[in-house]
């Protein structure tokens, strides 16, 4: 028994951790833009396949390289935001199906590139080898990666609550007329916040990508998990992520190592969130403001 | 009794308070006419010229027999569904199981492909009424991937991984060409019919109260409309007509794989079809289907594996070139229909 509540607690924790890596971006965006952003996909395969272009077709070192690529992610972080979201902010179904669109393009060139069959391997662990935590072993990069997931949330939160860009930010997320008439430079906090969002994505992304699968259609499985944190935690609302983040890793550590039944993952999530939807529609927190 | 009456432009049927008319002047019907006969010839002429065009124009008619449906649920519930796909998933997946377990044909698993379609679609219709604006899209979008979750979950019943083969075929005639053809002609009829009956719906006053709906519901409900009957009902009209081109895909291709049909990308082409052809004006998803359809398959013979992603690269450009789809290009001619806004976010 106390073996099951240990590998819960632990497992709860790391995956916890690792969803709330993913999914803080998004759900920034769905609070300050107010919109799903339906490309979100596109960042988790650019992050691994953008750093290994640059190391093998480049030749550069391996820190040269993730610059390289969060180079790239801006540059095309800013091309969708004039693109896409600026243009079709009021005609949002075709902002959300030019948003597909346009992750399945990159998606598929990056197939193109490097086929499923292409051994990609980013060597960006921090640590290699195994922890014991009491009665459970976990992978060391995934511990120090939850670690570093809880530290750069403290950060964003303190961004947010502490800075005059974070108020600003807030600002426009709950009410952006009267952000415009005190004298917000609403755009300019848009396209902030659409690079800013891309951090802890890629920072996720390159810690999980020595330790679990990597492939072209990576984003899809991710934007799932971010969009179902999202809307549980109440659409845009960082505790509500936070919270949001740990119960679904909780949910999936359950099916795993308690109930052994690793296949009802994803459906076990859902089924969380919609049952929370049929008792609180508005999600876990009140999705009026970031935090 | 009936009373019938002939005028210069229209013929008038009467029978107690009902009133029926057909338009008989040329100008109304002379377009209609020369689009179908084109269609009705297209594929006999591709027997003989290239029989692969045949299953082209096929799945171009099967994009638009969904992307018809699925414009008036837009309409009906006046939200936008983003998972299409999960009703195509159901009607197939009912027809594809009964086939294989009992041996049914299609004329046997048709109806029961509808009734599990009505089912699935009653059991999710109170979405439409409770759930608004974005988190109505992502329960949409969700849906079939649930359901693919489940397929695969349970590979044992529905091969979620491989999909599940040995479907009676739709048609078996003895030669493969003629099959073809005969299920060219069916596709043809099934995608017709869908316009006709959805034109039908959205010319009569009920397709007035959907606008209204689709407009603006508390106006709606203010004039006395009972917007949850409409919704439910455009709603689960809607899906079962889309189940039907499931259980139509799962004895076309004798088999039915979930990675197929609930999946992005199948949803993507739907939506697709029905934007790039006319932001769901029902006659521009037909031009939009067979645009998706064609420009695919036009791709794949001349661009080989790059069509992968030079496919969405032209769907991208002209889904922003085209803010009435191709069908605004000829509908600003004559600009004196409805023309519904979608509403994403209400």
């Amino acid at each position: 028994m106390w073996v099951y509540i240990q590998n819960l607690l632990v497992y709860t924790f790391i995956l916890g951790s690792i969803y709330l890596l993913v999914a803080l971006g998004f759900s920034i965006i769905c609070g300050v833009l107010r919109i799903f952003h339906l490309g979100y996909a596109y960042i988790f395969p650019l992050t691994v396949y953008g750093t290994w272009m640059f190391l093998t077709d480049f030749g550069w070192g391996l820190i040269p390289s993730i610059f390289g690529m969060v180079a790239v992610q801006f540059v095309i972080a800013f091309l969708i935001y004039k693109g896409i979201i600026k243009r079709y902010l009021d005609k949002e179904l075709e902002m959300l199906v030019g948003l597909l669109l346009l992750t399945t393009i990159i998606e598929q060139t990056i197939n193109y590139k490097y086929p499923m069959q292409t051994g990609v391997y980013l060597q960006t662990e921090l640590i290699k080898g195994t922890t014991q935590i009491g009665s459970v072993v976990v992978s060391t990069q995934l511990l120090v990666g939850s670690i570093i997931a809880l530290f750069l949330t403290a950060i964003f939160v303190l961004f947010f609550l502490k800075t005059r860009t974070g108020l600003a930010i807030r600002a426009i997320s709950q009410n952006i007329y009267s952000s415009q008439i005190v004298g917000i430079n609403v755009e300019t906090l848009y396209v902030f916040t659409m690079m800013l969002v891309l951090v802890p994505v890629m920072i996720g992304t390159l810690i999980i990508a020595p330790v679990w699968t990597v492939d072209p259609f990576m984003g899809q499985i991710y934007m799932f998990t971010a969009i179902l944190v999202a809307v549980l935690g109440g659409l845009g609302n960082m505790r509500g992520t936070i919270i949001a983040s740990f119960l679904i890793g909780a949910v999936h550590a359950v099916m795993c190592f308690i109930l052994g039944e690793p296949r009802f993952m994803t459906l076990s999530a859902l089924v969380l969130v919609m049952i929370v939807l049929v008792v609180r529609p508005q999600g876990l927190t009140r999705s009026e403001s970031l935090w | 009794m009936v009373d019938i009456e002939l005028k210069r432009d229209r013929l008038t049927i009467r029978f107690k308070t009902q009133k029926w008319e057909w338009m008989i002047e040329p100008r109304y019907w002379r377009n209609s006419i020369l689009w179908v006969a084109l269609l009705l010839v297209f594929p006999a002429v591709s027997y003989f010229v290239s029989p692969g065009l045949i299953n082209t124009m096929i799945s171009a008619n099967l994009l638009a027999a969904i992307a018809i449906p699925m414009s008036l649920m837009t309409l009906g519930t006046g939200r936008v569904n983003f998972g299409p796909n999960f009703y195509v998933g159901v009607g197939g997946y009912a027809a594809a199981l009964l086939s294989i377990a009992y041996g049914w044909g299609p004329v046997a698993t048709l109806p029961f492909a509808i009734l599990t379609t009505l089912f699935a679609a009653l059991i999710f219709s109170p979405l439409v009424i409770v759930a608004r604006g974005l988190y109505y899209v992502l329960l949409s979008l969700l849906l079939p991937f649930v359901f693919f979750e489940v397929t695969v979950i349970y590979t044992d019943i529905f091969k979620g991984d491989t999909g599940l083969f040995g479907i009676k075929p739709l048609m078996d005639l003895g030669n493969a060409k003629i099959n073809f053809l005969v299920l060219a002609y069916l596709s043809i009829f099934i995608m017709i019919s869908y316009l006709l009956i959805v034109n039908k719906i959205i010319k009569s006053r009920y397709g007035l109260i959907m606008a209204t709906i689709n407009d603006d519901e508390e106006v709606a409900h203010g004039i006395g409309v009972n917007i949850n009957k409409v919704k439910i009902i455009s709603f689960v009209f809607a899906a079962c007509l889309i189940g039907i081109v499931g259980w139509f895909y799962a004895h076309y291709f004798s088999s039915f794989s979930g990675q197929t049909y609930l999946t992005f990308t199948f949803m993507l082409k739907i939506f697709l079809a029905m934007m790039i052809g006319g932001r769901t004006q029902i006659f521009g998803c037909v031009v939009g289907g067979y645009f998706v359809a064609f420009l695919e398959m036009f791709l794949i013979r001349t661009m080989g594996p790059m069509q992968a992603f030079v496919f969405p690269i032209i769907l991208i450009i002209f889904l922003f070139i085209l803010p009435e789809g191709l069908f605004g290009i000829y509908r600003k001619r004559r600009y004196r229909e409805y023309f519904p806004t979608i509403h994403v976010r209400r």
